[in-house]
């Protein structure tokens, strides 16, 4: 892999000059389209910078397709602009066809055309380039090793697993070494053991071979594995983008902080305000306050009185004793169910009027079904 | 947010298209190719039609006018034609439900024997045209000289003649064995795929098998019985070799006998137009039924797939079944095939069936060059051929296009090819011969144009089909590989709907191989055809040789529908 990565430089960008390095791959501007009478994607801005890869990531129906295709040229958008390597691409009056824009993408359905051999498929892209045989030959053969797919070169599609098949994609839009990847929720249709492996895969590759990506997925341990940045989108807009890190523990909305990862949201309200500190002490209403950092932004405008919603994760949540003495009296909660999961309990709780999710290494003693419970000191965000 | 993350819409001026983008993005090859289909199909379908309907209501002097209606129903036989049309249609539909639900049933549900021979037989008559088995029943049941008459008369002590095939009886009898297997195929397919468990819960409340079959099961499959309806209606009404065949020695007329008789010189386009009127019109409204009520009906999607447990034993009933199958069989493909086989190798109509009597030459005299039927087989072959080839084509580029384009007036491609479908071929002949006589008058491109028309609907069909189950993406991924619209159709489109190409050849070459109606009227002395020819001898008496020419085109019907085999099995390995 190595070997590959570098005789063929991936990174440089082909058309444009190096030197302009704020140049970006993908740019989205006000992105906006309307399938029937929805608003399937609603003003989108985007930059994915060279080498990078991002992943939309959103329910079911939010616009990551609608937006992928947009990129591809398979859809024109009704507003905005796309830009690849600094050039436009499309906008609502013009768009470049698909086959001119220098894309690889894999499909959810693999689209792996099955009249045609694997290596047939694999070498399309660079025969209708019109290269030499021997190059064909020679670069079909190293991205087919690539995927570790060089035994099963003279198969037809149907000879092969569906995991191999998703393979054969790959391999097929790896093969014209293209500027930017797409892909649109490729590990979908594989099961559970095949997609975990694929993730881990799929990441090694784009980062030894430094390929841009766009990745669509509706399934955020996908997203986390292979992003640098996540775009978290809901409804045709964009609710975030930034790295799994940030998404996963400073979540700029309630809808990113329930979407990625399990959340217990927490009511209460500002009791105090530490600017310098970013952070707010929440006085919650199922009892306790705790110190929650919260958004800049969100901080401005907080003040003592204003209502808050804190954000815990279930693995942030201690039962039993709190992490530092000095720590207030904690919350009460009254016990609804348990499930051991081998390496954790995990508990329903509740507290106040909410339902909690605490995952826990220890049973946890309750009197009369009751306990209390503390948050991990500097877990809590505030989401809004 | 990290800076970089979001653009705001200051960053980067808009960069200008040059013009040369924006013609490439254009993809001219894309707009010339549907534009040229779009135009063929105003040409060969449109034109004709709006022609035919305008020469029926305006007159000579270009007003609107129902004179024209008048005054050619005022014609002589012509409301007796009508009557007799409609009486033909009448007896045929009920003719053909009584035997086809019956026989349909008892093949799907029942452990009769011989139902593989009834498939066989209705699959048979299916093949054979009208004009053709006219010729097997005039030799078998002609008033006199029949060979059943004879049998009859000779051997089973009857006094007269018991059947006489040319009469308006004749007539409705070989039109009933023609078109029954429509009947028989669609509702023998519905009852197969009605799902064991509709009956099976009716059962369980306590329904009886009597019961369950009129309540649960007849409903399910009644829109298959009514789209059967209708095209056996409309196959009736547009029917034209044996009424012709028929009504000349009978002396009798049906509407299309006499549109032909009004195109005859000197023609008489205003007349011929209004006449057709009525048929047009019978078919625009039975189309709209389809369309409209049987569609409403189809919910009940039939997807399952029967079991044993829904097969009826018969018990001492199972041989009175199958002898009813059998006569069915014997009566609608053994005799008439038997009789067209034996007739053109008889040395006379007429002689004893005696081994010295048979011969080989009406044949010679068919493939004799001095002779107008070597001509046909010629003009034949090659108008399959040509309208096999455009007709596949067009098929291929317009159910692309109607699949895979979303524009203004895409829907409207699919309804002028059906229009083209349900619409008789008498009348749409008559269209073309008024839209195209001057430029083509007694040229094979005159006949072309007709049958290319009129078999499009099933090259478009098929072809479409076979792209509606291809997966947008397959294209879609050609396209991001770099390959320009023209050359994903070339790579992976065509290739992968090959298969059903292939069989809409195959398909369009037997019909083509087999009209009549359309080939009567637009036929000239040096541009004939086997079936006018078939005809012609028909109505001269020379049956021998009718047969003789009837046994090549059935032959090589049949032949290239064997290939049919070769591109299913090229299918099945091509998709996975
Ligand atoms: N052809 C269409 N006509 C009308 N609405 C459409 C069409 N295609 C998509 N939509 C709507 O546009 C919205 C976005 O669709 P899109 O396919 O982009 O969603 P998605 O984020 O990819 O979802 P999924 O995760 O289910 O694939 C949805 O609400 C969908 O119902
Ligand atoms: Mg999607």
């Amino acid at each position: 892999m190595p070997a590959l990565a570098a005789a063929v430089d991936w990174t440089a960008p082909t058309s444009a000059s190096a030197a302009d390095a704020g140049r970006a791959r993908l740019e989205l501007r006000g992105l906006r389209k309307t399938l029937g009478d929805t608003a399937a994607v609603n003003g989108i801005d985007l930059r994915i910078a060279s080498g990078e890869s991002v992943v939309l990531l959103g329910p079911s129906g939010c616009g990551k397709t609608t937006t992928l295709r947009m990129v591809a040229g398979f859809i024109q958008p009704d507003g905005g602009e796309i830009h690849l390597d600094g050039v436009l691409a499309s906008n609502a009056s013009f768009a470049l066809p698909p086959e001119k824009r220098r894309l690889g993408m894999v499909f959810q359905t693999y689209a792996v055309w099955p009249h045609k051999t694997v290596t047939d498929n694999v070498a399309y892209g660079l025969e209708v380039a019109g290269r030499s045989r021997a190059e064909i030959k020679a670069e079909t053969g190293a991205v087919l090793d690539l995927v570790q797919l060089g035994g099963l070169a003279n198969r037809f599609p149907a000879e092969l697993s569906g995991g191999q098949q998703q393979r054969v994609a790959l391999a097929r839009a790896l093969a014209t070494k293209p500027s930017l990847l797409l892909l649109d929720e490729p590990l979908s249709n594989l099961d559970a053991t095949l997609r975990e492996e694929m993730r881990f895969e799929l990441r090694g590759l784009q980062k030894n071979l430094g390929i841009t990506t766009l990745y669509v997925t509706h399934d955020q341990d996908e997203a986390l594995v292979l992003a640098d940045r996540i775009v978290v989108m809901n409804k045709g807009r964009i609710e975030q983008i930034g790295t799994p890190e940030e998404v996963y523990h400073r979540p700029a909305s309630r809808f990113v902080g329930g979407f990625i990862g399990i959340a217990n949201m927490l009511e209460g309200e500002v009791a105090a305000v530490d600017r310098v500190g970013g952070r707010v002490l929440v006085a919650l209403d199922a009892g306790d306050r705790l110190w929650s950092r919260a958004p800049e932004r969100w901080l401005a405008d907080a003040t003592p009185g204003s209502r808050a919603t804190v954000l815990l994760r279930p693995q942030d949540i201690k039962l039993e004793r709190p992490e530092q003495p000095d720590q207030e009296a904690g919350t009460e909660a009254t016990f609804v169910s348990e499930t051991f999961l081998g390496n954790h309990y995990e508990l329903k709780l509740q507290a106040g009027g909410t339902l909690l999710r605490v995952q826990s290494r220890v049973r946890g003693t309750f009197e009369d079904g009751r306990t209390r419970l503390w948050a991990r000191a500097g877990s809590a965000w505030v989401v809004a | 947010m990290s800076e970089i993350s979001l653009t705001s819409r200051a960053v980067g001026d808009r960069p200008s298209v040059s013009l040369l983008r924006r013609l490439s993005a254009l993809q001219p090859v894309r707009f010339l190719v549907i534009g040229l289909s779009l135009a063929i199909l105003f040409a060969l379908i449109a034109y004709p039609l709006i022609l035919l309907t305008g020469y029926s209501l305006v007159d000579a002097q270009g007003h609107l006018t129902f004179e024209t209606f008048e005054k050619a129903f005022a014609r002589r036989g012509m409301w007796q034609a009508t009557v007799n049309s409609a009486w033909l249609v009448a007896l045929v539909t009920i003719g053909a439900c009584a035997l086809g639900i019956p026989l349909a049933w008892i093949v799907a549900r029942t452990d009769a024997p011989g139902k593989a021979l009834v498939t066989l037989a209705a699959g048979v008559s299916f093949v054979i045209p009208t004009f053709i088995s006219v010729i097997s029943w005039i030799f078998l049941a002609a008033p006199n000289s029949g060979y059943l008459n004879k049998l009859a008369i000779d051997y089973l002590g009857f006094e007269t003649a018991p059947f006489n095939i040319m009469s308006f009886g004749g007539l409705v009898f070989i039109e009933i064995v023609g078109v029954y297997p429509l009947v028989f195929f669609a509702v023998n397919a519905a009852l197969n795929n009605v799902d064991a468990s509709h009956e099976q819960a009716a059962r369980i409340l306590g329904s009886n098998r009597l019961r369950t079959t009129l309540t649960i099961t007849l409903p399910l499959v009644r829109p298959a019985i009514l789209s059967a309806v209708i095209l056996v209606m409309l196959d009736a009404l547009s029917s034209f070799g044996a009424p012709s065949a028929i009504g000349t020695m009978a002396n009798f007329s049906v509407i299309t006998t006499k549109i032909y008789d009004l195109l005859k010189f000197p023609p008489q386009f205003n007349y011929a137009a209004a006449v057709a009127m009525p048929i047009m019109v019978f078919t625009a409204i039975s189309l709209l039924i389809q369309k409209y009520a049987i569609r409403a009906e189809n919910f009940r999607t039939l997807t399952g797939k029967a079991t044993p447990e829904q097969i009826l034993t018969l018990g001492r009933w199972r041989w009175v079944a199958g002898g009813f199958c059998l006569i069915v069989a014997l009566v609608t493909a053994i005799l008439p095939v038997g009789a067209l086989l034996l007739l053109s190798v008889l040395s006379s109509f007429g002689a004893d069936i005696r081994l010295d009597n048979l011969v080989g030459k009406h044949y010679a005299l068919i493939f004799d060059e001095n002779f107008a039927a070597r001509a046909s087989i010629l003009h034949s072959l090659l108008l399959a051929l040509a309208t096999a080839t455009v007709c596949a084509t067009l098929g291929l580029v317009l159910g692309w296009v109607v699949e895979r384009f979303r524009f203004f007036g895409r829907e409207l491609i699919g309804f002028l090819v059906m229009i083209a479908y349900g619409f008789p071929s008498i009348a749409y002949a008559v269209g073309i011969l008024m839209g195209y006589v001057e430029l083509f008058y007694g040229t094979l491109t005159l006949i072309l144009i007709a049958y290319a028309g009129k078999l499009l609907p099933i090259a478009f069909v098929l072809v479409r089909n076979g792209i509606q189950q291809l997966s947008t993406d397959l294209e879609e991924a050609a396209r991001i590989s770099g390959a320009g619209w023209l050359r994903s159709i070339k790579d992976v489109t065509f290739p992968l709907v090959r298969g059903a190409v292939g069989i809409a050849w195959v398909l369009v070459f037997s019909l083509s191989l087999r009209e009549l109606s359309m080939s009567a009227i637009l036929a000239q002395s040096d541009t004939q055809v086997m079936p006018t020819v078939v005809l012609q001898f028909i109505e001269d008496g020379a049956v021998e040789l009718a047969a003789a020419l009837a046994v090549v085109i059935v032959v090589v019907s049949l032949s290239m529908l064997g290939l049919i085999r070769l591109f299913t099995a090229k299918k099945t390995t091509a998709v996975a």
